[in-house]
């Protein structure tokens, strides 16, 4: 067997000759590696029934030549040459651009925002999430079908032929059940970078509270209503619809609603939207980005109105812009796309329980909303009638049909309290007169 | 490498190591975006200790000596010691089949010629109206073998390749899409499609003209396309051995129930030649043709080894699973079977309501028996003709009650590939259908008359 984790970490060398070989063929190159372990355990109804160790290591280059950029990507470092001699072939092939050269170094803080020392992978850590989550659960009458628990931990190594040698490491922590009661199902998680941060026993008690409380619900007529949409079901619909509008690439290549609305008000005022890349303890947090350009807070949406899209180094010098720092990868291996860090929904918060409304905990089927339009319908789940701040009667189930974009014109108010979804910071948001089809109608 | 007999503490183990490389293309308005070639291998190696599953997934596994095997055998064993659920594994066929022939070679056409096949189909799209045209090859090859403690070995290769194209019409403010792809087993399949851009264009431009679903319940005729994600939605994902073990499916239990008109027949076959072919299932075990639904009434569900052992009521074959991750119960080539009507009894019966073609997906709660799954565009049935076009369509209904409005089905079926997503894992699938007929269809739509 041969793993990359031990050896590599220790040296470094190979990414130095590597930097090297790559400038005799290319006029530049950047080399973005890293490695993680993982460590989880998953339950069949109230039993672990497996428990999982991994090991994933990647490497990719990425070379720039006469404005050509090629790249591969592997998960075997140390076939780091036949990796650049397929990115320098697939440069080749690349349509060439407009390329002002990779980053500079810059003093980068040596503080890592979202590493936790004291997170151990160990199995018995997630045994012990697990029995807290099946303890609290226990509080309503719902059976637990699965959960899971998973600590993981990584380093990332970014190197170009322009001197950055940037190192970064992060660790995460994540908790999910589900539970049934009759034909209700309710479900959470929480996800963090540091183990304190994490409440398994909340997430065990939510899971089985949707599950019951949501047992026994009436049809509701077809009518427009006012919603409660928590942070998960906001997340959905955000993520699917308004981000991607965002993107500088989708929006110069005729793919975004937002392209001509700059300067112009897009939400309802009093809300804004921002990506903060330095939040301590936030798991998506990071001082630089995929390409080597260090990151910023960037304002896409001030009190309503849009400012701002987000940009890589490709789209920015093609188009003419700055790069924003908002490349990310999916994964160790893999090519930067324009993303996000810590996306925040943020206004003034008060409290939107109070008025009679329709509480909706998450929606199933946002991803098929239209990502262009934004026009969507989704099926609710989890459905409540919600007064002075209370779950009053659950609903059986109903279809929310609207646009996205429209939607964001119609909050009238955003919940105190906020929550992490992925890499989304969100609140619950009310928003008025939205279209339900009841299933009667 | 030989295989050996299971260590103390040991009931089973097996191994999973995929090799492979992905090559894809990217050509965004004309321009390259992207196109390479990476590379992958990864492995998994599960072990069944005294009561459960230890697992260890590694990356860049080398096949090494039988002590660095056995190392790796007493990691995943220390790991099964948290477990408590006694894991019995079914009594299965073993085999594999033979894997599918080739037409033309992917690895014999150089990636100069696929880019320019690409672009012809990515040029296709231009239109007046289109203000984007994106058009991507994706080519999957792995190299798989498969070993177990108890002596079962298979190696195969799979090649899955294919494209997908899309257009954005824009017209005052109205942004639309239009989208089409092909992915195949077969073989190279980039030559002769020209013409799917122009249909990408055209659909997006139409759909500049088309109006809001109106919602509420109603009749709908759907496309084969639309029918097979329904079949996927409302009856495969619910059918999975692992959600009915974990009491999470609203089909537990109701195996020999009623649930579905007499017409409709649902199959789940990981051995037909479509899109989720696997010639040999994620744990050895032989796959074959699964009859979920029988003539409407609830026959058998999916299963893997463990899933057969603790639930029955069903076939084992159906353990699938991505590079490196475990094994999951999932579908393959999910489809609903030919019925007897022509389509034009199924439009002349469905009178008045609405005509829904392609998709966008969808999504389902088993344990809610609720599922909800969007048409790319659709038009409305009058007197039934098909008269006007409608866009962004949703379609939401509930296991238990809505297949009984599946009143009738065609006599030709089509199968369309795609990827579905299951516990972190893509993998892909086909579903497939004829035309049906579908009575008092939820649809869901913004629009008001």
């Amino acid at each position: 067997m041969s793993c990359c984790a031990m050896r590599w970490w220790v040296a470094v060398d190979w990414i130095e000759t590597l930097l090297k070989e790559g400038a005799k063929k290319v006029d530049e190159l950047e080399v973005y590696c890293g490695n993680g372990t993982s460590v989880s355990a998953s339950l069949k109804q109230k039993k672990i029934s497996l428990a999982t160790s991994s090991k994933e290591c990647g490497l990719c280059i990425r070379t720039i030549h006469h404005g050509r950029i090629g790249a591969s990507y592997t998960n075997n470092p140390d076939q780091w040459r036949a990796c650049l001699d397929a990115a320098v072939a697939s440069g080749n092939l690349a349509t060439p651009q407009t390329w002002n050269g990779l980053p500079k170094p810059s003093p980068v803080p040596t503080i890592d925002l979202s590493f936790d020392p004291d997170l151990k992978l160990e199995p018995g850590c997630a045994q012990e999430f697990l029995k807290t989550m099946l303890e609290s659960a226990a509080a309503h009458p719902a059976e637990v079908t699965s959960g899971s628990a998973d600590l993981s931990s990584g380093n990332l190594t970014f190197a170009n032929s322009q001197g950055i040698f940037y190192t970064h490491q992060s660790t995460g922590v994540s908790v999910s059940l589900e539970a049934i009661s009759g034909q209700s199902t309710g479900s959470e998680f929480d996800h963090a970078a540091f183990i304190d941060d994490i409440d398994p026993e909340k997430v065990g008690e939510r899971a089985t509270f949707f599950a019951s409380r949501s047992a026994g619900g009436a049809d509701i007529p077809t009518g427009d209503y006012d919603l409660i949409l928590s942070p998960l079901a906001y997340a959905d619909l955000l993520s699917n619809v308004f981000v991607p509008a965002l993107n500088g690439r989708n929006v110069h290549m005729g793919r975004s609603k937002l392209a001509d609305a700059l300067g112009t008000m897009v939400t309802a005022p009093g809300l804004s939207m921002f990506d903060n890349p330095h939040i301590p303890r936030e798991e998506g947090s990071a001082w630089w980005d995929a390409e080597g350009t260090l990151t910023r807070r960037i304002d896409f949406i001030r009190d309503g109105m849009l400012e701002a899209f987000a940009y890589d180094l490709k789209t920015a010098y093609r188009f003419g812009k700055t790069s924003t720092g908002s490349a990310v990868r999916g994964g160790f291996a893999g090519l930067p796309s324009i993303g996000h860090y810590n996306f925040t929904v943020d206004g003034k918060g008060e409290n939107i329980a109070d008025e009679r409304a329709i509480y909706v905990h998450s929606v199933v089927g946002a991803h098929t909303a239209n990502p262009m339009s934004g026009d969507f319908s989704v099926e609710l789940s989890n459905p409540f009638w919600m007064e002075d701040g209370d779950f009053q009667d659950p609903i059986k189930s109903a279809m929310l049909s609207g646009n996205v974009f429209e939607l964001h014109k119609n909050i009238v108010g955003l919940s105190k309290e906020s929550r992490s979804i992925g890499s989304y910071i969100l609140p619950s948001i009310k928003i008025t007169k939205q279209h339900i089809i009841g299933k009667h109608s | 490498m030989n295989i050996m007999p299971e260590p103390p503490g040991i009931r089973y183990y097996d191994l999973r190591h995929v090799n492979g490389h992905h090559t894809h293309i990217d050509i965004d308005n004309g321009i390259v975006e992207s196109a390479g070639t990476s590379f992958f291998n990864k492995a998994v190696i599960r072990v069944l200790g005294p009561r459960g599953w230890g697992i260890v997934q590694i990356d860049n596994y080398a096949p090494g000596s039988r002590k660095e095997f056995e190392n790796i055998l007493n990691h995943a064993t220390k790991l099964a010691k948290i477990t408590e659920e006694s894991v019995i594994l079914g009594d299965v066929r073993h085999g594999m089949l033979l894997t599918v022939p080739v037409k033309e070679d992917c690895r014999s056409i150089s990636i100069e010629e696929k880019s320019a096949l690409l672009s012809e189909i990515e040029r296709s799209a231009h239109n007046p109206l289109v203000v984007n045209r994106r058009a991507n090859y994706t080519e999957k090859i792995e190299q798989i073998h498969f070993l177990d403690s108890s002596g079962n070995e298979y190696s195969y290769e799979m090649c899955r390749s294919g494209f997908s194209v899309m257009a954005v019409a824009s017209r005052n403010g109205n942004i639309q899409m239009g989208h089409e792809r092909d992915h195949s087993i077969h073989g190279f399949n980039l030559r002769h499609q020209a013409e799917k851009g122009k249909q990408a264009a055209d659909i997006a431009v139409a759909l500049l003209d088309a109006g809001a679903a109106k919602g509420g319940k109603m009749h709908a005729v759907l496309d084969p396309e639309l029918a097979g994600v329904f079949a996927h939605e409302a009856v495969g994902h619910a059918s999975e051995g692992d959600l009915i073990q974990e009491g999470n499916s609203v089909l537990k239990g109701r195996t020999g129930q009623k649930i579905a008109n007499e017409q409709l027949t649902i199959v789940d076959d990981p051995g037909i030649h479509e899109f989720g072919f696997d010639p040999v299932d994620a744990e050895g075990v032989a796959v074959g043709r699964t009859e979920i639904i029988r003539r409407g009434v609830i026959n058998a569900f999916l299963h893997n080894r463990e899933t057969m052992a603790s639930v029955g009521n069903g076939v084992p074959g159906h353990a699938r699973a991505m590079a490196g991750e475990p094994p999951l119960v999932r579908m393959s080539n999910t489809f609903i079977e030919t019925g007897d009507a022509t389509d034009e009894e199924i439009f002349a019966e469905c009178k008045k309501g609405i005509f829904l073609k392609g998709s966008r997906g969808g999504q389902v709660d088993p344990g809610r028996g609720v599922f909800q799954f969007n048409a790319e565009y659709g038009y409305l049935i009058e007197n039934g003709e098909c008269t006007k076009m409608i866009r962004d369509v949703s379609l939401s209904g509930e296991i238990l009650t809505t297949l009984h409005g599946i009143t009738l089905c065609g006599k030709t079926r089509l199968m369309n590939p795609g990827y579905c997503g299951k516990g972190g894992q893509s993998v892909p699938v086909s579903d497939g259908a004829p035309h049906v007929l579908l009575c008092d269809a939820v649809v869901g739509g913004s629009g008001l008359d």
